[in-house]
């Protein structure tokens, strides 16, 4: 029942997160995150594996609809979706992209059942702390090197100020506290939902504020399920494959996981059938599945966060008991994750196929007709989230002023991607030690 | 006369009744608050006495703060009848001390573990060893001798890892993951004499001590708490209540930060 509760709930807030534009699977689990607090350990991975996937079906529609990416991994289905609401084809557009994203879960879970025993013998590789050195490097140099159109100047401004935001309170390697300037509640360091509203949902919000598309809804040709079905079946299998095993490698590259496994299995369909917006589109989304799969398996079976909105997970796994660094629990894992999460992978995969592309058109339809208040009920609902979990954290009022500022700041700051300043807040402690410990060993 | 007797019974009744409610015992309030985060020990004990408490008749209020410095903030202001459990190595970091005026039980005790590995027994040269980042490192040159560098970690299970990881030849660790390293067949561990060892407390304001340990004590000995000290081979000092504080008091100094 509890499980049923947890995908239940994931489901739902990945329908409603996936047709929001701009809004992603991180932006949702902070906003459930009062809910999740109640959650145990299996309850809080399946409902963040019901999001995730719903998501993945439920964000191709304001991509083909309205043109707006829901996420970065978005794009391909922006580019190629709306040829096909110019044709008056969007719902054989998001009927495809269904059909190839339960396709891409499928692939993913076949290629981690034949490798498992492969991962696991060689799972002591990935605790040591060169190994995590070298990684740090690279979500480094990923940050450095995707965001902001590769500005490096500014994704450097960025990631420095994420790290000043992590160092106050105790750090990795001492006990010692530092900059807390004699405050008691920054002796636990800066609150990480104040932050995440800031950085990461207050520009997104000023962003859903402004956009607008005359174009949204076009009056659309119907066409049946079956219909969908037999034309996958006959002219684009082949392409959800290949981007089904693309999508997979990529999925596992820290930082941008799902974006690499869409745009890369997108660049090579492209190469191969540069005309063919049916086939591009497939490939993309069944890719953007089996990599947000891939992408979870470093953090289910040896507890490394490797995407945004993971790190969000990791924190809340952590807090309610989680002990991934446990060697005996890399076979516990690995065992949790196919006895007890895959089956409900699937579970919330067809329940994608079949709710999500009815009631998210409802869910969207209602959203453009009242956008406004929508966006004032989301911004209200931050503004008592953040209350909320600084009583319970019993510090309310720094939770209070870190909102006000690190808002006014994600305002101005708001045309950049704030992702590597969030990356390094959060992983900003553990990057300092694993970096010293380095150079001890 | 027959009213005059029946309005005197009732009035008997209703006296009757008065006393009975008045004199009835109301359920004692008491404040037990978590100091740890699910999954550790600490949080794992307070579950177990809060449903103790509750079973033997106490009204208990929970209050789940995780966090060990903000919950002896929270246990230090307290004006109500308030329990917490804890730990002699905090002592110094929280600035909160066993006494007696908070010491209620010793609950069980255990030595830190040094831990080699396999690989790094015919080693002669410089040894690493890894350590909780809250550690005396004066104390641990002392002990191992200055030819070895010491690698700070986060915390016990982070050690752990980085020891099956290869990234050290020792570690300095509790027994509970001392244990798992030794099953792992990777190396082998053997407890310190000289590393000062672990006791797990319980310690309480606003209450009346003696009263409060015979309830935690009868708390300690349900099959529950049996289970959980035997399954981690966790020993009790037993003796009276004057005799643990004096243990408890004599093992933290081991603790002090040079």
């Amino acid at each position: 029942m509890n499980e049923l509760i947890a995908v239940s709930t994931g489901l739902l807030a990945g329908t409603i997160t996936g047709i929001v534009p701009g809004a992603g699977v991180m932006v949702a689990m902070i906003v459930a995150s009062p809910l999740l607090m109640s959650f145990d350990v299996l309850q809080l991975l399946l409902f963040y594996m019901s999001l995730a996937s719903m998501v993945q079906f439920t964000g191709t529609i304001p991509a083909v609809y309205l043109g707006i990416p829901g996420e970065t991994n978005s794009l391909p289905a922006v580019i190629e979706g709306t040829k096909f609401n110019k044709r008056k084809m969007a719902k054989l557009a998001i009927g495809i992209c269904a059909i190839g994203s339960v396709l891409g879960s499928l692939v993913a879970v076949v290629i981690t059942y034949g490798l498992l025993s492969v991962l696991i013998e060689h799972m002591t590789v990935f605790f040591s702390n060169a190994t995590k050195f070298y990684l740090y490097l690279f979500i480094i140099a990923f940050c450095l090197l995707v965001y902001n159109k590769k500005n490096v100047l500014v994704n450097l401004s960025l990631c420095a100020v994420g790290f000043m935001l992590s160092v106050p309170g105790e750090s990795d390697i001492s006990s010692d506290l530092r900059y807390t300037f004699g405050m008691d509640d920054l002796q636990f360091g800066i609150p990480l939902i104040p932050v995440l509203i800031g950085f990461l949902i207050v520009p997104t919000i000023a962003k859903m504020f402004g956009s607008s598309n005359p174009n949204a809804f076009l009056p659309n040709i119907d066409i049946s399920f079956c219909k969908v079905v037999k034309y996958f079946k006959k002219k684009l299998i082949a392409s959800s494959l290949r981007g089904g095993l693309i999508g997979y490698i990529c999925g596992f590259v820290p930082g941008v996981s799902t974006v690499l496994s869409t745009n890369a299995s997108y660049s090579f369909e492209k190469k191969l059938h540069p005309n063919n917006p049916g086939k591009l589109l497939v490939a993309s989304e069944t890719a953007n599945n089996s990599g947000q799969f891939a992408s979870m398996l470093p953090l289910l079976l040896i507890g490394i966060p490797i995407t945004g909105s993971e790190i969000v997970l990791y924190s809340m796994l952590v807090d309610a008991g989680w002990s991934p660094y446990q060697f005996d629990n890399v076979t516990n894992n690995a065992d949790m994750l196919f006895k007890q999460i895959v089956p409900w992978f699937v579970f919330a995969n067809i329940v994608g196929l079949i709710v999500a592309w009815p009631l998210a058109r409802k869910i969207l339809n209602l959203f453009a007709n009242s956008k406004k208040y929508m966006i004032a009920i989301l911004a209200v609902g931050m503004l008592l989230l953040n209350t909320y979990l600084g009583i319970l954290d019993y510090r309310v009022w720094l939770y209070t002023v870190c909102l006000i500022v690190f808002s006014c700041i994600g305002l101005l700051i708001k045309k950049y991607e704030t992702v590597p300043l969030v990356f390094m807040f959060i992983l900003g402690n553990d990057m300092e030690g694993v970096f010293i410990r380095q150079m001890l060993i | 006369m027959k009213n005059i007797l029946i309005a005197f019974g009732v009035v008997i009744t209703v006296v009757l009744l008065f006393v009975a409610v008045s004199t009835a015992e109301t359920p004692k309030k008491i404040t037990i608050i978590n100091s740890g985060k699910a999954g550790g020990s600490f949080n794992a004990r307070t579950q177990m006495y809060k449903e103790g408490l509750t079973a033997a008749g106490y009204d208990v209020q929970y209050e789940n703060v995780g966090k060990i410095s903000q919950a002896v903030k929270m246990f230090k202001a307290s004006d109500d009848p308030t329990i917490m459990v804890y730990a002699n190595n905090q002592v110094y970091k929280q600035d909160l001390f066993h006494t007696e005026n908070n010491f209620i039980i010793a609950e069980y005790q255990q030595p830190l573990y040094i831990c080699r590995t396999n690989t790094s027994k015919d080693k002669t040269g410089n040894l690493t060893v890894a350590h909780g980042k809250g550690y005396d490192s004066k104390l641990l040159t002392k002990i191992l001798g200055n030819n070895i560098t010491l690698v700070p970690y986060k915390n016990s299970g982070a050690m752990l890892k980085g020891m099956l990881g290869g990234d050290v030849d020792m570690m300095i660790n509790n027994q509970g993951k001392s244990f798992k390293y030794i099953a792992s067949g990777k190396g082998s561990c053997r407890p310190s004499e000289v590393l000062p060892m672990m006791v797990a407390t319980v310690i309480g304001t606003n209450v009346d001590l003696r009263e409060i340990r015979k309830v935690i004590f009868d708390i300690t000995m349900d099959i529950q708490f049996v289970e959980y000290h035997t399954s981690r081979k966790l020993t009790r000092p037993t003796g009276t209540w004057e005799n643990e504080l004096v243990i408890v008091q004599t093992l933290e100094k081991g603790y002090a930060v040079k």
